[in-house]
C-alpha cells in the first residue's frame, strides 16, 4: 500500500513540475544591429544679413546668421562630407547684371579631439565652393558654411528689390 | 509676449536631419529576369523636407537608368521609407552610388536652406 502512495506520489510531483512554468527558459532576446550610417543634420538655419544696397551676406555683423551643418558618422572612414557654399540663388527678382559669390566652409565643431586635422587635411572642389572632408573618425563634425552675394560685377551696383534664397549643400558620400 | 519665445526655441532647438541606409547595399535577383534590385530605406527627421530624390550612379556621377515605385519618394517628418530599386542587369555593374538628395521648398525670406544628399555605395 505504502509502495502505491509512494508511486502516485513521485508520478503526481513528476506532472506538477512538467506544469509548472519554467522561469528558466522565458528568455526574452533584445536584438540590434549596428550599422554604418550618416547623417545630415541642420543644426542652424542661416539666413542673409543686407548691410548695403549691393551685399548679401550670411556673417552676424552684417545681421546675418551662418548656417551650421552637423554631419555624423557611425563607423570611421566609411563617408566623406562635401560641403558647398551657394554659387546662385535657388529663387531671386530678375538680375540683369552679375553677382560675385564668395563664400568660406569650415570645421567649426568637432565631438572629439581627433577630429582637429579634418580642415587642414580637406581639398577643395568647384572652384573652390565645394569643400571635401574624409571622415576618418566615428562622431559629431559641425561645419559652418558662409556666403557672400556682390552685385554688379565690382560696379556695387545695387540689388532689385525682392526675396532671394540661396542653397547650401551638403552631401555625405560612402568611400 | 510668449510666442516669439516659443517660436524662437523651436527654431532653435529643432534638429533636422536625413539619413539613408544600408551604406553598402547589394544588387540582389529579383523577379523580373533581366533585372536586379536592392532595398533602401531613408529616414527623414527635416520637418522643412518631405520629398528626397532617388538617383543611381556610376563611379563618374553619369546617372544611371533605374526603375523605382517613385522617384521623389514622400518621407513624411519622423517617418521612415523603405523602397526598392530595380536596375537593368547590363548596368548592374556600372552602378557605383545610390544617392537620395532633399528637394527643398521655394522660401520667400533671405534664408540659404540647406540641400542634404546621402550616397550609398556598391562595393
Amino acid at each position: 500500500m505504502n509502495k502505491l502512495i509512494t508511486l502516485f506520489l513521485i508520478v503526481g510531483l513528476t506532472g506538477c513540475s512538467l506544469l509548472m512554468p519554467k522561469k528558466a527558459e522565458a528568455v526574452t532576446n533584445i536584438n540590434g544591429n549596428v550599422e554604418s550610417r550618416c547623417t545630415v543634420n541642420t543644426d542652424t538655419t542661416g539666413y542673409y544679413g543686407n548691410p548695403n544696397a549691393y551685399t548679401l551676406t550670411t556673417l552676424p555683423a552684417s545681421a546675418g546668421q551662418v548656417p551650421i551643418v552637423r554631419v555624423d558618422t557611425s563607423l570611421a572612414n566609411a563617408y566623406k562630407a562635401q560641403i558647398s557654399y551657394p554659387t546662385s540663388f535657388s529663387s531671386s527678382p530678375s538680375l540683369g547684371d552679375t553677382v560675385v559669390w564668395t563664400g568660406a566652409v569650415a570645421v567649426a565643431q568637432a565631438s572629439s579631439t581627433d577630429m582637429s586635422g579634418y580642415q587642414a587635411a580637406s581639398t577643395t572642389a568647384d572652384g573652390g565652393a565645394m569643400r571635401i572632408y574624409e571622415l576618418v573618425h566615428a562622431g559629431a563634425t559641425w561645419f559652418s558654411v558662409s556666403s557672400v552675394a556682390t552685385y554688379g560685377g565690382g560696379q556695387q551696383k545695387a540689388f532689385p528689390g525682392g526675396s532671394y534664397s540661396a542653397v547650401v549643400t551638403a552631401e555625405c558620400i560612402a568611400q | 509676449m510668449y510666442r516669439p519665445v516659443v517660436l524662437w526655441l523651436l527654431l532653435c532647438g529643432s534638429v533636422a536631419a536625413h539619413d539613408m541606409t544600408p551604406t553598402y547595399p547589394k544588387w540582389k535577383m529579383s523577379f523580373i529576369p533581366s533585372a536586379r534590385m536592392t532595398t533602401m530605406q531613408v529616414f527623414n527627421k527635416r520637418a522643412d523636407v518631405q520629398w528626397y530624390q532617388i538617383g543611381v550612379f556610376d563611379k563618374d556621377w553619369n546617372q544611371l537608368p533605374f526603375v523605382t515605385r517613385y522617384k521623389i519618394l514622400r518621407v513624411k517628418y519622423l517617418s521612415r521609407v523603405k523602397f526598392d530599386v530595380y536596375i537593368s542587369s547590363e548596368y548592374s555593374d556600372e552602378a557605383e552610388y545610390i544617392c537620395s538628395t532633399s528637394k527643398l521648398r521655394g522660401n520667400d525670406d533671405f534664408k540659404p536652406i540647406v540641400e542634404s544628399k546621402i550616397c550609398s555605395r556598391f562595393k
